[in-house]
């Protein structure tokens, strides 16, 4: 090769040097404490010196700390940097004369990333300083705590009761050792109940979001944009009750958007309640811009006061309304129901309604109800598997009673207990805790007189039944925090970045 | 010493695309003295040898395309044809391009079985996260697990696929892409008037208008763009999925006086559209090179992109004006271009002349075949590799790949706990298969093709014919 026979010496093998004037630090220091952050050249072929290795010989907490996402944070914000395009000789001279060793820089001058200079190194050349300097590890990783995982766990673990509870009483049902009316009059009683208490913590969230929209109006700035009616602005909660706060803080629960829901289905049921809801002090349909708000905030609190009360009062009754519409419905629907799945056989039946109802536990909403954690799958899907599952199984029953008994136990179990629970935890901790100890003694009590019967059965099987379930919580929360060693998500500069758009055009 | 190279990908003319036409500059190496072939699958209406005008040969081989002319991956099935067009051709090197190739893929692990040297070239940057992503990365690291070298077309790409097939960094080359610059001249006499306060300045966009070329940052940016820099005007080129969106935001903002569509064009009507403006705009959210910016900054367009990939690498400051990936920053990195070339601080007249030093595929092909002097020896591996002392990276030594199977085998156990073994499978059975067509159809019932006559190297190619077949015979005694 002709052109080649040259090449040979002006490419002399090429020693690493410091790569860039400002990169001060030397090299030694580096060397010796290698950031634990960034993979060095020899990771990528040595298989066995990945991060795997590594935080399996450190302790826990070493390995968390290199997931913290703070500690990559500086990398992270840095932008590609580039270096100057023709360093400055004059720089070039001061650092030499700081540095005064390489003598090997000064001839072939600094390697720079950079695609345009003809540089004299060869093209394999991989510059150690440089050379993966962007990947970033785990940038966006939450290490866990064992106890509010656990905390957070039991959402997971009263679901899944309720559903063990609505499956042994279907269960009790077909086998005839309990009536369905009674069933569903315990179920009506503990709606009830439930929906008084739901109501009156509707009240207090109302009077409080009232004040802090005064307070609020008072003041110059926006914060309260939120609607003053219903959603609770957690800022502004914070001084009015600081012990919820607080409780909001430990489990990372904040309900502003359940409160909404129950009035949405509420309209969504019957025709005749969307009609009532007043728009000036009941949900706005869509937030009010800031100043609209605080005026409206401002202005009619006082007047207001009596004709919020009543209009709460009339959608009470819009709510006892539409109960009722649902009742009658169902009452007219259960004959249709019961032969419905005449022609399918009992097999297909189980097979259908089990898949169903572990459609429902895995597709369930069990989030706060947060807008930013908004879940992939609607929360109808969860919802109607569960009302397909008891729809399937009530055309097994013998009677349009049963059938009419066990749809409402269904619509009460998988339509609003789960409204009362996330209220509840909103409202109060000790409740929930409470409530998810009944639910496991229950359901534990129930799934054992199903299996064998007998109050003796129930004691036991509660008592089983709690053991088991603390035990998986503690260990699926340890198994959990147990993987996240092995948590090794890589980015850097070739993964497609995110677009960051302001507005929307439609 | 002249090599018989073959270049393997799916993508070739007459589809048009970035590594086809990097694949055929390549052929420049047949200007050195080199013989070079290519090997792609059958093109609608194009099946069989062809030659072009350059004297390179193309094999088009039938074979069964499933997605965006990525032939199916079917391991063996190409085996047979790729050894008979190897023996034909005499081939010693061949060089796969582009990651999402199959044939490509399927041609590096039987060449390796068959004992030549292999080179793959990457493009495309990938990440980590999806299963796509996932799947096309341990497929990589199965071929490139006994490759000879890799070239990468930017240090971003070195770096991706240093990560993505575990290799050693020292066997992977950064070779750029170039652009001829001849084809990228500026518009001719521009007489070098200074743009005015009020001059209209016109910005070209040509990019295939899909999500990961940024066209929703596109969408975004220019109706504010247009609004605080009333004399602006755009050129937007091409198509894709998102011309729909972009069509839908002039509507709504009747801005059709102002940004004119122009739709595809071929590549060869580039040049046109970029010479009649002042700024390139490229929103791009991934890009392993880019090399339409060259192209833009060789017709002396001043260009604004974003920070991304391999896209700081390529051009120098004075030519470019980054923004972040985001709407405010493009908004405000054109309004400063824009601020810059009207108060002609830009000397964009010489752009031409200093991209032209920079990128020549003259020099890509030197340094191309520098690579294929280290691997096939001609350069001894101390100085190819470079020798670190108290690195700690010649202590992984086996670059310089041997073909005795069992430390191929080794080399693919080392993949995976699960795919380690079934690649070791697969390579074995690609052995097996090469035994028995070693047999079924002896290599001397094979012709051998005729070279293109070439005016120069002729005498001392056809010297070197004759050593290659013996050291083919003694190769194969050999396995």
């Amino acid at each position: 090769m002709p052109s080649l026979s040259d090449s040979p010496p002006s490419r002399p093998p090429p020693v690493p040097v410091e790569t860039h004037p400002n990169r001060s630090v030397g090299l030694k220091e580096q060397r010796a404490l290698p950031d634990p952050t960034r993979l060095a050249p020899e990771d990528a072929y040595y298989a066995s010196s990945l991060l795997r290795a590594r935080p399996s010989s450190a302790h826990y907490d070493d390995s968390l700390r290199v997931l913290n996402p703070n500690a990559v944070h500086a990398t992270s914000v840095a932008a590609l940097r580039l270096p100057p395009a023709v360093p400055g000789v004059g720089g070039r001279k001061e650092v030499r004369k700081l540095r005064g060793t390489s003598r090997r820089r000064r001839r072939k001058g600094a390697w720079k990333k950079l695609l345009w200079v003809k540089q004299s190194y060869p093209d394999n050349y991989t510059d150690t300083e440089t050379f993966l300097d962007h990947l970033q590890r785990n940038p966006r990783v939450r290490p866990y705590d064992f106890w509010p995982l656990v905390a957070d766990s039991t959402v997971i673990v009263q679901h899944v009761c309720s559903v063990a509870i609505f499956v042994c009483c279907f269960v009790g049902i077909v086998q005839g050792r309990v009536s369905p009316v009674s069933v569903v009059c315990w179920g009506s009683v503990g709606t009830a109940l439930g929906w008084v208490f739901w109501d009156s913590w509707i009240l207090r969230e109302h009077a409080e979001s009232v004040h802090v929209a005064e307070r609020a109006s008072e003041g110059d700035d926006g914060s309260s944009s939120s609607s003053m009616t219903s959603s609770v602005n957690p800022s502004g909660a914070t001084s009015s009750r600081p012990g919820a706060q607080k409780e909001n803080q430990v489990h990372g629960l904040g309900l502003s958007m359940a409160n909404n829901e129950p009035n949405q289905i509420a309209s969504r049921k019957g025709p005749a309640c969307g009609g009532d809801v007043d728009g000036n002090t009941q949900e706005p349909a869509s937030p009010l811009s800031g100043p609209a708000s605080d005026s409206l905030g401002g202005l009619s609190h006082e007047a207001d006061m009596s004709p919020m009360f009543s209009s709460r009062n009339r959608q009470r009754l819009s709510t006892v309304k539409s109960a009722f519409l649902i009742y009658f419905a169902l009452l007219g629907l259960s004959p249709i129901l019961k032969s419905l799945t005449k022609s399918t056989a009992s097999d297909s039946i189980w097979a259908m309604s089990c898949w169903l109802l572990i459609m429902n536990i895995f597709s369930f909403d069990y989030g706060s109800g947060e807008g930013a954690g908004a879940t992939k799958f609607p929360a109808s899907l969860s919802t109607n598997a569960a009302v397909m599952a008891s729809t399937v199984l009530a055309s097994r029953l013998p009677s349009t009673t049963h059938v009419f008994s066990l749809m409402l136990f269904s619509m009460e179990v998988f339509g609003l207990f789960p409204i009362f629970r996330r209220q509840l935890r909103h409202v109060s901790w000790t409740g929930h805790v409470l409530l998810t100890l009944t639910l496991v003694l229950v359901a534990g009590g129930a799934v054992g007189i199903t299996l064998r019967g007998g109050w003796a059965a129930f004691v036991v099987g509660s008592i089983l039944g709690s053991i088991l379930t603390a035990l998986t919580m503690g260990g699926c929360s340890w198994w959990l925090i147990s993987l996240q060693k092995y948590k090794n998500v890589v980015t850097g500069p070739w993964d497609p970045a995110r677009p960051i758009i302001r507005r929307h055009w439609d | 010493m002249p090599y018989n190279i073959a270049m393997v990908s799916d993508f070739f003319f007459p589809q048009p695309g970035g590594v086809e036409s990097h694949i055929y500059q390549l052929s420049t190496l047949i200007d050195r003295g080199h013989k070079v072939i290519i090997i792609t699958h059958a093109y609608k209406g194009r099946t069989g040898v062809r030659y072009l005008t350059n004297g390179l040969k193309v094999y088009h081989v039938p074979f069964f395309v499933i997605h965006r002319e990525s032939t199916m991956p079917t391991v063996f099935s190409f085996f047979p044809i790729f050894r008979n067009i190897v023996i034909r051709e005499q081939i010693q090197i061949v060089h796969g391009h582009a990651s999402l190739s199959s044939f490509c893929h399927e041609a590096i692990l039987h060449a390796r079985t068959m004992g030549l040297r292999t080179v793959f070239t990457d493009h495309s940057l990938f990440g980590f996260a999806d299963a796509a992503s996932i799947l096309t990365n341990k497929l990589l690291k199965f071929i490139l697990s006994d490759v000879d070298h890799v070239i990468c077309v930017s240090h971003t790409c070195k770096e991706n696929t240093v990560l993505r097939a575990s290799l050693d960094p020292l066997m992977v080359s950064v070779i750029p892409n170039a652009v001829v610059a001849e084809n990228f001249r500026p518009a001719e006499p521009r007489s070098v008037k200074p743009i005015g306060p009020n001059d209209t300045i016109t910005i070209v966009v040509i990019s295939r208008l899909f999500y990961n070329k940024g066209t929703d940052l596109l969408i975004a940016a220019i109706p504010r763009i247009l609004a605080s820099h009333p004399n602006v005007r755009f050129i937007i080129a091409g198509s894709g999925p998102k011309a729909i969106d972009l069509e839908q935001m002039l509507e709504r903002n009747v801005l059709q006086d102002k940004v004119e569509m122009l739709g595809p064009v071929r590549h060869e009507e580039v040049r046109d559209v970029m010479v009649r403006g002042h700024i390139y705009l490229h929103p791009s959210l991934t890009e392993a090179f880019g090399t339409v910016i060259v192209e833009a900054a060789s017709c002396g367009l001043y260009v604004v992109c974003t920070r991304v990939g391999g896209i700081p690498e390529v051009l120098p400051q004075h030519m470019t004006t980054f923004a972040k990936p985001e709407e405010d920053d493009i908004v405000l990195a054109t309004g400063k271009a824009i601020a810059a070339l009207r108060s002609n601080k830009v000397r964009t007249d010489r752009f031409h002349d200093q991209v032209k030093m920079m990128y020549s595929w003259t020099d890509v092909a030197e340094r191309t075949e520098r690579v294929y002097q280290g691997i096939s020896g001609d350069i001894s591996p101390e100085e190819f590799y470079g020798y670190y002392p108290g690195e700690g990276l010649e202590a992984s030594g086996d670059r310089v790949r041997s073909f005795a199977l069992i430390d191929r085998l080794k080399r693919y156990y080392g993949c995976g706990v699960w795919a380690g073994k079934l690649f070791c499978l697969c390579v074995v059975i690609d052995f097996l298969l090469y035994a028995f067509l070693e047999m079924w159809f002896p290599r001397a019932n094979i012709d051998i093709a005729r070279s293109w006559p070439k005016k120069v190297h002729q005498r001392n190619e056809n010297h070197s014919l004759g050593n290659e077949q013996k050291n083919d015979r003694d190769r194969l005694h050999a396995n």
